[in-house]
Protein backbone atom coordinates (compact mmCIF):
# COMPACT_ATOMS: atom_id res chain seq x y z
CA UNK A 1 0.00 0.00 0.00
CA UNK A 2 1.11 3.71 -0.55
CA UNK A 3 2.52 5.36 2.19
CA UNK A 4 1.05 8.73 2.66
CA UNK A 5 3.30 11.74 1.08
CA UNK A 6 5.07 9.05 -0.50
CA UNK A 7 5.51 9.22 -4.81
CA UNK A 8 3.83 6.58 -6.48
CA UNK A 9 5.23 6.21 -9.62
CA UNK A 10 3.70 4.05 -12.75
CA UNK A 11 6.31 1.81 -14.71
CA UNK A 12 5.78 -0.35 -16.79
CA UNK A 13 8.60 -3.29 -17.28
CA UNK A 14 9.53 -5.81 -19.62
CA UNK A 15 10.97 -9.50 -19.68
CA UNK A 16 12.86 -10.67 -22.51
CA UNK A 17 14.98 -13.70 -23.17
CA UNK A 18 15.37 -16.61 -24.80
CA UNK A 19 12.46 -19.30 -24.57
CA UNK A 20 12.59 -21.69 -21.46
CA UNK A 21 14.84 -19.58 -19.48
CA UNK A 22 12.36 -18.64 -16.54
CA UNK A 23 10.88 -15.49 -17.79
CA UNK A 24 7.09 -16.25 -16.83
CA UNK A 25 8.85 -18.17 -13.77
CA UNK A 26 10.07 -14.85 -12.62
CA UNK A 27 6.77 -12.49 -12.86
CA UNK A 28 4.91 -15.37 -11.06
CA UNK A 29 7.22 -15.98 -8.22
CA UNK A 30 7.43 -11.85 -7.78
CA UNK A 31 3.59 -11.51 -8.22
CA UNK A 32 1.67 -14.60 -7.10
CA UNK A 33 5.19 -16.42 -5.05
CA UNK A 34 4.07 -19.02 -6.93
CA UNK A 35 6.77 -21.52 -9.02
CA UNK A 36 5.24 -24.38 -11.47
CA UNK A 37 8.12 -27.40 -12.54
CA UNK A 38 6.15 -27.16 -16.04
CA UNK A 39 5.36 -23.44 -16.91
CA UNK A 40 3.11 -23.11 -19.93
CA UNK A 41 5.25 -21.45 -22.88
CA UNK A 42 4.41 -17.87 -23.37
CA UNK A 43 2.58 -16.99 -26.68
CA UNK A 44 2.56 -13.13 -27.49
CA UNK A 45 2.62 -12.35 -24.13
CA UNK A 46 1.58 -12.42 -20.58
CA UNK A 47 0.54 -9.28 -18.22
CA UNK A 48 1.42 -8.58 -14.77
CA UNK A 49 0.74 -6.22 -12.12
CA UNK A 50 2.48 -6.00 -8.45
CA UNK A 51 3.32 -2.83 -6.18
CA UNK A 52 6.27 -2.30 -4.51
CA UNK A 53 6.61 -0.31 -1.46
CA UNK A 54 10.01 1.25 -0.58
CA UNK A 55 11.12 4.03 1.59
CA UNK A 56 11.33 6.60 -1.83
CA UNK A 57 8.41 5.87 -3.48
CA UNK A 58 5.86 3.27 -4.15
CA UNK A 59 6.01 1.35 -7.80
CA UNK A 60 3.13 -0.06 -9.16
CA UNK A 61 4.57 -2.57 -12.20
CA UNK A 62 2.70 -3.03 -15.51
CA UNK A 63 4.82 -6.38 -16.30
CA UNK A 64 5.16 -7.58 -19.96
CA UNK A 65 6.45 -11.37 -19.72
CA UNK A 66 7.42 -11.73 -23.58
CA UNK A 67 7.39 -15.08 -25.69
CA UNK A 68 11.09 -15.95 -25.44
CA UNK A 69 11.05 -17.93 -29.16
CA UNK A 70 13.16 -16.90 -31.79
CA UNK A 71 10.32 -16.12 -34.34
CA UNK A 72 8.40 -14.20 -31.65
CA UNK A 73 10.96 -11.63 -31.80
CA UNK A 74 8.73 -9.41 -34.50
CA UNK A 75 6.62 -8.70 -32.01
CA UNK A 76 8.74 -7.59 -29.24
CA UNK A 77 8.52 -3.76 -29.78
CA UNK A 78 5.15 -3.49 -29.12
CA UNK A 79 6.18 -4.68 -25.55
CA UNK A 80 9.36 -2.61 -24.76
CA UNK A 81 8.06 0.10 -26.70
CA UNK A 82 7.56 2.80 -23.77
CA UNK A 83 9.15 0.71 -20.95
CA UNK A 84 10.95 2.08 -18.22
CA UNK A 85 12.65 -1.05 -17.01
CA UNK A 86 13.66 -4.22 -19.07
CA UNK A 87 14.82 -7.80 -17.44
CA UNK A 88 16.89 -9.80 -19.75
CA UNK A 89 16.87 -13.21 -18.78
CA UNK A 90 19.04 -15.94 -19.22
CA UNK A 91 19.61 -19.31 -18.00
CA UNK A 92 22.81 -19.94 -16.09
CA UNK A 93 22.79 -23.03 -17.61
CA UNK A 94 22.57 -23.03 -20.86
CA UNK A 95 25.43 -20.67 -23.34
CA UNK A 96 23.13 -20.03 -25.72
CA UNK A 97 20.45 -18.60 -23.58
CA UNK A 98 23.43 -15.77 -22.72
CA UNK A 99 24.14 -15.64 -26.48
CA UNK A 100 20.73 -14.65 -26.74
CA UNK A 101 20.53 -12.19 -23.82
CA UNK A 102 23.11 -10.26 -25.11
CA UNK A 103 21.84 -9.36 -28.72
CA UNK A 104 18.66 -8.08 -26.53
CA UNK A 105 20.49 -6.06 -24.81
CA UNK A 106 22.03 -4.68 -27.77
CA UNK A 107 18.64 -3.79 -29.02
CA UNK A 108 17.22 -2.24 -25.99
CA UNK A 109 20.04 0.19 -25.90
CA UNK A 110 19.76 1.11 -29.53
CA UNK A 111 15.76 0.93 -29.22
CA UNK A 112 14.58 1.29 -26.33
CA UNK A 113 13.76 4.03 -24.23
CA UNK A 114 16.73 7.11 -23.24
CA UNK A 115 16.61 6.56 -18.93
CA UNK A 116 15.81 2.63 -19.49
CA UNK A 117 17.35 0.44 -16.50
CA UNK A 118 18.47 -2.47 -17.40
CA UNK A 119 18.58 -5.41 -15.17
CA UNK A 120 21.00 -8.92 -16.43
CA UNK A 121 19.72 -12.22 -15.11
CA UNK A 122 20.86 -15.17 -14.54
CA UNK A 123 18.10 -17.40 -13.63
CA UNK A 124 18.08 -20.67 -12.49
CA UNK A 125 21.09 -20.64 -10.61
CA UNK A 126 19.83 -23.34 -8.50
CA UNK A 127 21.17 -25.55 -11.30
CA UNK A 128 24.43 -25.37 -9.84
CA UNK A 129 25.90 -28.29 -10.92
CA UNK A 130 24.69 -28.29 -14.54
CA UNK A 131 26.37 -24.54 -14.79
CA UNK A 132 27.67 -23.33 -18.42
CA UNK A 133 27.71 -19.61 -17.60
CA UNK A 134 30.12 -18.40 -15.25
CA UNK A 135 29.31 -15.64 -12.69
CA UNK A 136 32.12 -13.36 -13.80
CA UNK A 137 31.20 -13.52 -17.48
CA UNK A 138 27.52 -12.30 -16.40
CA UNK A 139 29.06 -9.68 -13.95
CA UNK A 140 31.21 -8.25 -17.04
CA UNK A 141 29.49 -7.74 -19.29
CA UNK A 142 26.52 -6.42 -17.63
CA UNK A 143 29.29 -3.55 -16.27
CA UNK A 144 30.25 -3.49 -19.66
CA UNK A 145 26.89 -2.35 -20.25
CA UNK A 146 25.54 -0.11 -17.72
CA UNK A 147 23.00 -2.57 -16.57
CA UNK A 148 22.80 -4.33 -13.24
CA UNK A 149 23.33 -7.91 -12.76
CA UNK A 150 21.85 -10.51 -10.67
CA UNK A 151 21.70 -14.53 -10.13
CA UNK A 152 18.11 -15.29 -9.23
CA UNK A 153 15.87 -18.70 -9.28
CA UNK A 154 12.65 -18.60 -9.69
CA UNK A 155 12.59 -22.53 -8.52
CA UNK A 156 13.80 -21.47 -4.86
CA UNK A 157 12.95 -17.58 -4.93
CA UNK A 158 16.30 -17.23 -4.30
CA UNK A 159 16.93 -13.03 -5.50
CA UNK A 160 14.11 -12.42 -6.64
CA UNK A 161 12.15 -9.80 -4.57
CA UNK A 162 15.92 -8.72 -4.54
CA UNK A 163 15.73 -7.67 -7.77
CA UNK A 164 12.58 -5.65 -8.14
CA UNK A 165 13.52 -3.32 -4.95
CA UNK A 166 16.51 -2.53 -6.81
CA UNK A 167 14.49 -2.18 -10.11
CA UNK A 168 12.51 -0.11 -7.58
CA UNK A 169 15.08 1.79 -6.24
CA UNK A 170 16.40 2.78 -9.43
CA UNK A 171 13.02 3.65 -11.38
CA UNK A 172 12.52 6.02 -8.30
CA UNK A 173 15.59 7.69 -9.02
CA UNK A 174 14.99 8.70 -12.48
CA UNK A 175 10.85 8.42 -13.00
CA UNK A 176 8.82 11.76 -11.81
CA UNK A 177 5.34 10.72 -10.11
CA UNK A 178 2.89 9.93 -11.79
CA UNK A 179 0.51 12.68 -11.65
CA UNK A 180 -3.22 11.28 -11.42
CA UNK A 181 -5.65 11.22 -14.42
CA UNK A 182 -2.68 11.50 -17.02
CA UNK A 183 -0.97 8.28 -18.65
CA UNK A 184 2.42 7.35 -18.34
CA UNK A 185 4.07 8.63 -21.44
CA UNK A 186 7.35 10.39 -21.94
CA UNK A 187 10.16 10.11 -24.31
CA UNK A 188 9.63 6.84 -25.11
CA UNK A 189 7.35 7.67 -27.74
CA UNK A 190 9.16 8.53 -30.85
CA UNK A 191 11.35 5.46 -30.30
CA UNK A 192 9.99 2.04 -31.55
CA UNK A 193 7.56 3.82 -33.89
CA UNK A 194 9.12 3.79 -37.04
CA UNK A 195 10.60 -0.28 -37.00
CA UNK A 196 7.09 -1.67 -35.09
CA UNK A 197 5.43 -3.98 -37.29
CA UNK A 198 2.02 -3.97 -35.14
CA UNK A 199 1.26 -0.02 -34.63
CA UNK A 200 -0.57 1.56 -37.22
CA UNK B 1 5.79 -48.26 -31.17
CA UNK B 2 3.52 -46.04 -33.47
CA UNK B 3 0.56 -45.80 -31.84
CA UNK B 4 -1.23 -44.22 -34.64
CA UNK B 5 -3.91 -46.54 -35.36
CA UNK B 6 -4.35 -47.05 -31.48
CA UNK B 7 -7.58 -45.06 -29.64
CA UNK B 8 -6.71 -42.45 -27.26
CA UNK B 9 -9.28 -44.15 -24.45
CA UNK B 10 -8.81 -41.15 -22.07
CA UNK B 11 -9.94 -38.61 -24.47
CA UNK B 12 -12.95 -40.85 -25.46
CA UNK B 13 -14.17 -41.72 -22.00
CA UNK B 14 -14.67 -38.17 -21.35
CA UNK B 15 -16.83 -37.47 -24.50
CA UNK B 16 -19.34 -40.09 -24.43
CA UNK B 17 -19.80 -40.55 -20.57
CA UNK B 18 -20.69 -36.49 -20.32
CA UNK B 19 -20.83 -36.82 -16.77
CA UNK B 20 -23.08 -34.22 -14.56
CA UNK B 21 -20.98 -32.10 -12.24
CA UNK B 22 -22.86 -31.73 -8.82
CA UNK B 23 -20.59 -29.16 -6.51
CA UNK B 24 -21.02 -29.88 -2.52
CA UNK B 25 -23.86 -28.36 -0.87
CA UNK B 26 -21.31 -26.06 0.84
CA UNK B 27 -19.80 -25.06 -1.72
CA UNK B 28 -22.97 -23.72 -2.70
CA UNK B 29 -23.70 -22.01 0.16
CA UNK B 30 -20.71 -19.74 0.31
CA UNK B 31 -19.71 -19.29 -3.24
CA UNK B 32 -16.42 -20.36 -3.19
CA UNK B 33 -14.35 -21.27 -6.23
CA UNK B 34 -14.68 -25.04 -7.19
CA UNK B 35 -12.42 -27.24 -8.99
CA UNK B 36 -13.66 -29.49 -11.63
CA UNK B 37 -13.02 -31.33 -14.78
CA UNK B 38 -15.29 -30.45 -18.14
CA UNK B 39 -15.69 -32.35 -21.14
CA UNK B 40 -11.72 -32.46 -22.33
CA UNK B 41 -10.24 -33.55 -19.05
CA UNK B 42 -8.75 -30.08 -18.49
CA UNK B 43 -8.97 -28.69 -15.11
CA UNK B 44 -11.35 -25.80 -14.50
CA UNK B 45 -11.77 -22.96 -11.70
CA UNK B 46 -15.28 -21.63 -11.93
CA UNK B 47 -17.88 -20.63 -8.78
CA UNK B 48 -21.33 -22.59 -8.46
CA UNK B 49 -23.24 -20.75 -11.42
CA UNK B 50 -20.00 -21.59 -14.03
CA UNK B 51 -20.59 -25.62 -12.90
CA UNK B 52 -24.69 -25.01 -13.12
CA UNK B 53 -23.50 -23.52 -16.90
CA UNK B 54 -21.36 -26.22 -18.01
CA UNK B 55 -24.23 -28.90 -17.03
CA UNK B 56 -26.61 -26.84 -19.23
CA UNK B 57 -23.93 -27.23 -21.98
CA UNK B 58 -23.22 -30.68 -21.54
CA UNK B 59 -27.47 -31.30 -21.95
CA UNK B 60 -27.37 -28.81 -24.98
CA UNK B 61 -24.14 -31.19 -26.31
CA UNK B 62 -26.66 -34.46 -25.62
CA UNK B 63 -29.57 -33.02 -27.81
CA UNK B 64 -27.60 -31.12 -30.32
CA UNK B 65 -26.24 -35.29 -30.83
CA UNK B 66 -29.77 -35.91 -31.16
CA UNK B 67 -30.65 -33.67 -33.89
CA UNK B 68 -27.55 -35.50 -35.78
CA UNK B 69 -28.55 -38.65 -35.09
CA UNK B 70 -32.04 -37.85 -36.21
CA UNK B 71 -30.74 -36.02 -39.56
CA UNK B 72 -28.31 -39.07 -40.17
CA UNK B 73 -31.57 -41.68 -39.96
CA UNK B 74 -33.59 -39.02 -42.32
CA UNK B 75 -30.67 -38.03 -44.72
CA UNK B 76 -28.71 -41.19 -44.17
CA UNK B 77 -25.06 -41.37 -42.73
CA UNK B 78 -22.56 -39.37 -43.99
CA UNK B 79 -25.05 -36.69 -45.97
CA UNK B 80 -22.97 -33.83 -44.96
CA UNK B 81 -20.44 -34.85 -47.17
CA UNK B 82 -22.32 -34.64 -50.12
CA UNK B 83 -23.63 -31.02 -49.70
CA UNK B 84 -21.33 -29.36 -52.59
CA UNK B 85 -22.91 -28.83 -55.55
CA UNK B 86 -20.82 -30.58 -58.30
CA UNK B 87 -19.85 -27.97 -61.62
CA UNK B 88 -21.05 -30.63 -64.25
CA UNK B 89 -24.45 -30.74 -65.31
CA UNK B 90 -25.01 -34.39 -64.57
CA UNK B 91 -26.73 -33.65 -61.31
CA UNK B 92 -30.81 -33.46 -61.89
CA UNK B 93 -31.73 -29.95 -60.64
CA UNK B 94 -34.13 -32.05 -57.97
CA UNK B 95 -30.43 -33.42 -56.77
CA UNK B 96 -28.90 -29.98 -57.03
CA UNK B 97 -31.91 -29.19 -54.74
CA UNK B 98 -31.26 -31.37 -51.99
CA UNK B 99 -27.58 -30.49 -52.21
CA UNK B 100 -28.22 -27.28 -51.51
CA UNK B 101 -30.67 -27.62 -48.96
CA UNK B 102 -28.22 -30.15 -46.93
CA UNK B 103 -25.48 -26.99 -47.66
CA UNK B 104 -27.79 -24.86 -46.16
CA UNK B 105 -28.59 -27.07 -43.11
CA UNK B 106 -25.23 -28.34 -42.25
CA UNK B 107 -24.08 -24.53 -42.19
CA UNK B 108 -26.27 -23.69 -39.50
CA UNK B 109 -26.20 -26.86 -37.88
CA UNK B 110 -22.24 -26.68 -37.15
CA UNK B 111 -22.98 -23.32 -35.91
CA UNK B 112 -24.61 -24.84 -33.13
CA UNK B 113 -22.13 -27.43 -32.66
CA UNK B 114 -20.90 -30.99 -33.65
CA UNK B 115 -21.15 -33.43 -31.16
CA UNK B 116 -17.63 -34.69 -29.14
CA UNK B 117 -18.33 -38.16 -30.32
CA UNK B 118 -18.77 -36.75 -34.58
CA UNK B 119 -16.27 -34.48 -34.66
CA UNK B 120 -13.52 -36.58 -35.64
CA UNK B 121 -15.60 -37.93 -38.21
CA UNK B 122 -16.74 -34.76 -39.63
CA UNK B 123 -13.61 -32.34 -39.24
CA UNK B 124 -11.88 -34.53 -41.09
CA UNK B 125 -14.02 -34.86 -44.26
CA UNK B 126 -14.88 -31.21 -43.91
CA UNK B 127 -11.88 -29.63 -43.28
CA UNK B 128 -10.13 -31.16 -46.26
CA UNK B 129 -7.70 -33.50 -44.36
CA UNK B 130 -9.38 -36.64 -45.66
CA UNK B 131 -9.16 -35.32 -48.95
CA UNK B 132 -5.38 -33.90 -48.44
CA UNK B 133 -3.98 -37.90 -46.83
CA UNK B 134 -5.77 -39.06 -49.99
CA UNK B 135 -3.40 -37.87 -52.35
CA UNK B 136 -0.39 -39.67 -50.75
CA UNK B 137 0.05 -43.48 -49.58
CA UNK B 138 -1.76 -44.32 -46.85
CA UNK B 139 1.47 -45.60 -44.90
CA UNK B 140 2.92 -42.03 -45.25
CA UNK B 141 2.24 -40.67 -41.56
CA UNK B 142 4.14 -43.66 -40.27
CA UNK B 143 6.93 -44.14 -42.65
CA UNK B 144 7.03 -40.33 -41.78
CA UNK B 145 7.75 -40.73 -38.19
CA UNK B 146 9.45 -43.50 -38.89
CA UNK B 147 12.16 -41.61 -40.71
CA UNK B 148 12.59 -38.87 -38.22
CA UNK B 149 13.05 -41.43 -35.25
CA UNK B 150 15.99 -40.17 -33.28
CA UNK B 151 16.59 -37.34 -35.63
CA UNK B 152 17.79 -34.13 -33.49
CA UNK B 153 16.81 -30.54 -35.09
CA UNK B 154 16.84 -27.35 -33.72
CA UNK B 155 13.01 -27.66 -33.60
CA UNK B 156 12.76 -31.75 -32.00
CA UNK B 157 14.73 -29.94 -29.38
CA UNK B 158 12.07 -27.46 -28.97
CA UNK B 159 9.32 -29.75 -28.67
CA UNK B 160 11.04 -31.71 -26.30
CA UNK B 161 11.61 -28.97 -24.34
CA UNK B 162 7.64 -28.09 -24.60
CA UNK B 163 5.81 -31.68 -24.13
CA UNK B 164 6.03 -31.29 -20.13
CA UNK B 165 4.69 -27.70 -20.12
CA UNK B 166 2.03 -28.28 -22.60
CA UNK B 167 -1.38 -28.57 -20.48
CA UNK B 168 0.57 -29.89 -17.57
CA UNK B 169 -1.68 -31.76 -15.40
CA UNK B 170 -3.94 -33.13 -18.16
CA UNK B 171 -4.55 -36.61 -16.95
CA UNK B 172 -4.24 -37.81 -20.59
CA UNK B 173 -1.35 -35.38 -22.27
CA UNK B 174 0.60 -35.04 -18.90
CA UNK B 175 1.68 -38.76 -19.58
CA UNK B 176 4.58 -39.99 -20.90
CA UNK B 177 2.03 -41.64 -23.52
CA UNK B 178 0.25 -38.46 -23.91
CA UNK B 179 3.52 -36.96 -24.24
CA UNK B 180 5.22 -39.55 -27.03
CA UNK B 181 1.77 -39.12 -29.00
CA UNK B 182 2.39 -35.34 -29.09
CA UNK B 183 5.99 -34.97 -30.25
CA UNK B 184 5.46 -37.76 -32.86
CA UNK B 185 2.92 -35.23 -34.32
CA UNK B 186 4.90 -32.61 -33.97
CA UNK B 187 8.27 -33.85 -34.75
CA UNK B 188 6.28 -35.23 -38.06
CA UNK B 189 5.33 -31.79 -38.96
CA UNK B 190 8.44 -30.19 -38.22
CA UNK B 191 10.18 -32.27 -40.93
CA UNK B 192 6.93 -32.06 -43.32
CA UNK B 193 7.08 -28.25 -43.39
CA UNK B 194 10.99 -27.07 -42.45
CA UNK B 195 9.59 -23.25 -42.73
CA UNK B 196 7.25 -23.88 -40.52
CA UNK B 197 9.25 -26.41 -38.14
CA UNK B 198 7.84 -25.63 -34.47
CA UNK B 199 6.45 -22.56 -33.33
CA UNK B 200 5.45 -22.60 -29.80
CA UNK B 201 1.95 -22.67 -29.95
CA UNK B 202 1.23 -25.12 -32.18
CA UNK B 203 1.69 -27.13 -29.29
CA UNK B 204 -0.86 -26.19 -27.92
CA UNK B 205 -3.04 -26.49 -31.55
CA UNK B 206 -1.39 -30.10 -31.96
CA UNK B 207 -2.62 -31.15 -28.14
CA UNK B 208 -6.11 -30.24 -28.58
CA UNK B 209 -6.40 -31.80 -31.99
CA UNK B 210 -5.30 -35.17 -30.27
CA UNK B 211 -7.77 -34.85 -27.68
CA UNK B 212 -10.09 -34.46 -30.62
CA UNK B 213 -9.48 -36.69 -33.61
CA UNK B 214 -8.14 -39.53 -30.96
CA UNK B 215 -5.82 -41.03 -33.56
CA UNK B 216 -2.22 -39.67 -33.90
CA UNK B 217 -2.45 -40.07 -37.37
CA UNK B 218 -5.41 -37.86 -37.80
CA UNK B 219 -4.56 -35.09 -35.83
CA UNK B 220 -1.47 -34.88 -37.82
CA UNK B 221 -3.08 -34.24 -41.25
CA UNK B 222 -5.56 -31.77 -39.14
CA UNK B 223 -2.46 -29.52 -38.14
CA UNK B 224 -1.44 -29.94 -42.22
CA UNK B 225 -4.79 -28.98 -43.22
CA UNK B 226 -5.07 -25.73 -40.93
CA UNK B 227 -1.36 -24.72 -41.57
CA UNK B 228 -1.45 -25.37 -44.83
CA UNK B 229 -4.90 -24.69 -46.27
CA UNK B 230 -7.38 -22.92 -43.20
CA UNK B 231 -5.06 -20.54 -42.23
CA UNK B 232 -3.30 -17.58 -43.93
CA UNK B 233 -0.01 -18.95 -44.75
CA UNK B 234 3.27 -17.99 -43.06
CA UNK B 235 1.10 -17.39 -39.24
CA UNK B 236 4.04 -19.25 -37.83
CA UNK B 237 7.06 -19.40 -40.45
CA UNK B 238 9.95 -17.33 -39.30
CA UNK B 239 9.02 -13.97 -38.68
CA UNK B 240 5.33 -15.07 -38.26
CA UNK B 241 4.57 -12.24 -40.84
CA UNK B 242 0.98 -13.96 -41.38
CA UNK B 243 0.08 -12.99 -37.87
CA UNK B 244 1.06 -9.89 -38.55
CA UNK B 245 -1.49 -9.33 -41.52
CA UNK B 246 -3.81 -10.42 -39.67
CA UNK B 247 -3.67 -8.65 -36.83
CA UNK B 248 -3.59 -5.14 -38.78
CA UNK B 249 -6.83 -6.85 -40.65
CA UNK B 250 -8.09 -7.21 -37.16
CA UNK B 251 -7.27 -4.31 -35.84
CA UNK B 252 -9.14 -2.60 -39.53
CA UNK B 253 -12.65 -4.56 -38.30
CA UNK B 254 -12.16 -3.82 -34.96
CA UNK B 255 -12.12 -0.12 -36.00
CA UNK B 256 -14.91 -0.56 -38.31
CA UNK B 257 -17.47 -3.01 -36.34
CA UNK B 258 -16.79 -1.93 -32.74
CA UNK B 259 -15.89 2.17 -33.74
CA UNK B 260 -16.48 2.94 -29.56
CA UNK B 261 -14.23 0.46 -28.77
CA UNK B 262 -11.02 0.93 -31.48
CA UNK B 263 -11.38 4.81 -30.25
CA UNK B 264 -11.30 4.40 -26.84
CA UNK B 265 -8.61 1.62 -26.75
CA UNK B 266 -6.41 3.72 -29.00
CA UNK B 267 -6.72 6.43 -26.22
CA UNK B 268 -5.53 4.05 -24.05
CA UNK B 269 -2.65 3.41 -26.02
CA UNK B 270 -3.75 -0.19 -25.75
CA UNK B 271 -2.93 -2.33 -29.09
CA UNK B 272 -5.13 -4.94 -29.76
CA UNK B 273 -2.63 -7.16 -30.64
CA UNK B 274 -1.17 -7.39 -26.81
CA UNK B 275 -3.93 -10.11 -26.84
CA UNK B 276 -5.10 -11.18 -29.59
CA UNK B 277 -1.49 -12.86 -30.96
CA UNK B 278 -2.01 -15.40 -28.72
CA UNK B 279 -5.91 -15.79 -29.21
CA UNK B 280 -4.66 -16.12 -32.91
CA UNK B 281 -2.13 -18.13 -32.76
CA UNK B 282 -3.10 -20.68 -30.58
CA UNK B 283 -6.48 -20.69 -32.23
CA UNK B 284 -8.38 -19.32 -28.66
CA UNK B 285 -6.84 -22.62 -26.75
CA UNK B 286 -5.45 -20.89 -24.10
CA UNK B 287 -7.95 -18.28 -23.67
CA UNK B 288 -11.78 -20.27 -23.74
CA UNK B 289 -13.05 -22.70 -22.38
CA UNK B 290 -12.04 -26.58 -24.38
CA UNK B 291 -15.80 -27.15 -25.53
CA UNK B 292 -16.34 -23.05 -26.33
CA UNK B 293 -12.48 -23.43 -28.13
CA UNK B 294 -14.02 -26.50 -30.05
CA UNK B 295 -17.03 -24.84 -30.74
CA UNK B 296 -15.02 -22.30 -32.70
CA UNK B 297 -12.91 -24.63 -34.23
CA UNK B 298 -15.98 -26.38 -35.17
CA UNK B 299 -16.53 -23.38 -37.43
CA UNK B 300 -13.20 -22.35 -38.65
CA UNK B 301 -12.95 -26.11 -40.20
CA UNK B 302 -15.89 -25.90 -42.19
CA UNK B 303 -16.12 -22.03 -43.03
CA UNK B 304 -12.62 -20.89 -42.89
CA UNK B 305 -9.83 -18.27 -40.95
CA UNK B 306 -12.26 -15.47 -41.32
CA UNK B 307 -14.11 -17.12 -38.32
CA UNK B 308 -11.56 -16.35 -35.82
CA UNK B 309 -12.29 -12.82 -36.66
CA UNK B 310 -15.88 -12.98 -36.04
CA UNK B 311 -14.85 -14.63 -32.68
CA UNK B 312 -12.47 -12.14 -31.72
CA UNK B 313 -14.37 -9.19 -32.91
CA UNK B 314 -17.21 -11.00 -30.62
CA UNK B 315 -15.16 -10.90 -27.32
CA UNK B 316 -14.74 -6.73 -27.46
CA UNK B 317 -18.29 -6.70 -28.26
CA UNK B 318 -19.68 -9.02 -25.81
CA UNK B 319 -17.40 -6.61 -23.04
CA UNK B 320 -18.66 -2.67 -24.81
CA UNK B 321 -19.71 -1.49 -21.61
CA UNK B 322 -16.96 -2.53 -19.24
CA UNK B 323 -14.28 -2.08 -21.65
CA UNK B 324 -15.30 1.90 -22.42
CA UNK B 325 -14.85 2.68 -18.39
CA UNK B 326 -11.47 1.02 -18.24
CA UNK B 327 -8.95 3.59 -17.77
CA UNK B 328 -5.97 1.58 -18.14
CA UNK B 329 -4.32 -1.51 -20.40
CA UNK B 330 -4.21 -3.84 -17.18
CA UNK B 331 -8.01 -3.16 -16.52
CA UNK B 332 -8.83 -3.65 -20.28
CA UNK B 333 -6.66 -6.90 -20.31
CA UNK B 334 -8.63 -7.92 -16.80
CA UNK B 335 -11.60 -7.64 -18.49
CA UNK B 336 -10.66 -9.55 -21.45
CA UNK B 337 -9.27 -12.12 -19.69
CA UNK B 338 -11.97 -12.76 -17.14
CA UNK B 339 -14.39 -13.02 -20.10
CA UNK B 340 -12.75 -15.19 -22.14
CA UNK B 341 -11.94 -17.43 -18.82
CA UNK B 342 -15.06 -17.37 -18.09
CA UNK B 343 -16.83 -18.10 -21.51
CA UNK B 344 -18.56 -21.66 -20.45
CA UNK B 345 -21.27 -21.39 -22.82
CA UNK B 346 -20.04 -21.92 -26.23
CA UNK B 347 -23.55 -19.93 -27.57
CA UNK B 348 -23.14 -16.98 -25.81
CA UNK B 349 -20.18 -16.45 -27.90
CA UNK B 350 -21.20 -17.66 -30.85
CA UNK B 351 -24.23 -15.76 -31.44
CA UNK B 352 -22.83 -12.43 -31.07
CA UNK B 353 -20.29 -13.61 -33.25
CA UNK B 354 -22.63 -14.99 -36.36
CA UNK B 355 -25.59 -12.71 -35.34
CA UNK B 356 -24.35 -9.39 -34.31
CA UNK B 357 -21.15 -9.08 -36.26
CA UNK B 358 -22.69 -8.72 -39.07
CA UNK B 359 -21.00 -11.18 -42.16
CA UNK B 360 -17.66 -10.52 -43.55
CA UNK B 361 -16.91 -12.51 -46.83
CA UNK B 362 -14.33 -14.58 -47.39
CA UNK B 363 -13.39 -12.66 -50.39
CA UNK B 364 -13.26 -8.95 -48.32
CA UNK B 365 -11.27 -10.77 -45.82
CA UNK B 366 -8.85 -11.73 -48.73
CA UNK B 367 -8.79 -8.26 -50.63
CA UNK B 368 -8.11 -6.76 -46.86
CA UNK B 369 -5.09 -9.42 -46.37
CA UNK B 370 -3.73 -8.48 -49.86
CA UNK B 371 -3.79 -4.76 -48.62
CA UNK B 372 -1.77 -5.37 -45.77
CA UNK B 373 0.98 -7.83 -47.18
CA UNK B 374 2.90 -5.31 -48.61
CA UNK B 375 3.26 -3.12 -45.39
CA UNK B 376 3.87 -5.74 -43.19
CA UNK B 377 6.12 -6.97 -45.10
CA UNK B 378 8.04 -3.64 -45.59
CA UNK B 379 7.93 -3.14 -41.84
CA UNK B 380 9.45 -6.31 -40.85
CA UNK B 381 12.06 -5.87 -43.89
CA UNK B 382 13.04 -2.74 -42.21
CA UNK B 383 13.63 -4.00 -38.95
CA UNK B 384 15.25 -7.10 -39.76
CA UNK B 385 17.88 -4.21 -41.67
CA UNK B 386 17.98 -1.91 -38.75
CA UNK B 387 18.98 -5.02 -36.28
CA UNK B 388 21.78 -6.39 -38.90
CA UNK B 389 23.42 -2.58 -38.87
CA UNK B 390 23.53 -2.99 -35.05
CA UNK B 391 24.88 -6.07 -35.49
CA UNK B 392 27.94 -5.16 -37.67
CA UNK B 393 28.46 -1.90 -35.77
CA UNK B 394 29.14 -3.81 -32.42
CA UNK B 395 31.76 -5.75 -34.07
N1 LIG C 1 15.46 -25.24 -11.78
C1 LIG C 1 14.82 -24.13 -12.15
N2 LIG C 1 13.89 -24.19 -13.10
C2 LIG C 1 13.27 -23.04 -13.47
C3 LIG C 1 13.58 -21.80 -12.87
N3 LIG C 1 12.81 -20.84 -13.45
C4 LIG C 1 12.05 -21.48 -14.37
N4 LIG C 1 12.31 -22.80 -14.37
C5 LIG C 1 11.69 -23.83 -15.22
O1 LIG C 1 12.03 -23.60 -16.54
C6 LIG C 1 10.93 -23.84 -17.42
C7 LIG C 1 10.64 -22.61 -18.24
O2 LIG C 1 10.22 -21.56 -17.39
P1 LIG C 1 9.30 -20.37 -17.92
O3 LIG C 1 9.14 -19.42 -16.81
O4 LIG C 1 8.10 -20.88 -18.58
O5 LIG C 1 10.28 -19.78 -19.02
P2 LIG C 1 9.95 -18.61 -20.07
O6 LIG C 1 11.21 -17.85 -20.22
O7 LIG C 1 8.76 -17.87 -19.65
O8 LIG C 1 9.68 -19.47 -21.36
P3 LIG C 1 8.85 -19.05 -22.71
O9 LIG C 1 7.52 -18.56 -22.28
O10 LIG C 1 8.79 -20.31 -23.50
O11 LIG C 1 9.68 -18.01 -23.38
C8 LIG C 1 9.75 -24.19 -16.53
O12 LIG C 1 9.52 -25.55 -16.60
C9 LIG C 1 10.17 -23.75 -15.16
O13 LIG C 1 9.67 -24.57 -14.15
C10 LIG C 1 14.58 -21.78 -11.86
O14 LIG C 1 14.93 -20.75 -11.29
N5 LIG C 1 15.17 -22.97 -11.54
MG1 LIG D 1 6.98 -17.56 -20.56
Amino acid sequence: MSRPGNKIIQAKLVLLGDMGTGKTSLALRFVKGQFFQNQEPTIGAAFFTQILSLSEATVKFDIWDTAGQERYHSLAPMYYRGAAAAIVVYDISSIDTFVRAKKWVQELQRHGSQKLVMALVANKCDLESKREVQTEDGEQFAQENGMFYMETSAKTAENINELFYEIGRRLAKVLPPRQTGINFKNETQEHGRKFFCCST
Amino acid sequence: MYGTKSKIDLAFEYQSQIPVLRPSIHSRRANLTVKFQDLYGFTVEGNVDDVNVLNDVREKVRQQGRVWWALEASKGANWYLHTTIGQGSALTSSLKFSALANAITLKKLIKKGIPPVLRPKVWFSLSGAAKKKSTVPDSYYDDLTKAVEGKVTPATRQIDHDLPRTFPGHPWLDTPEGHAALRRVLVAYSFRDSDVGYCQGLNYVAALLLLVMKTEEDAFWMLAVLLENVLVSDCYTNNLSGCHVEQRVFKDLLAKKCPRIATHLEALEFDVSLVTTEWFLCLFSKSLPSETTLRVWDVIFFEGAKVIFNVALAIFKMKEDQLLLTHHVGEVINVLQMTTHHLFDPDDLLTVAFDQIGSMTTNTISKQRKKQEPEVMKELDQRIRKLNSLKADNK
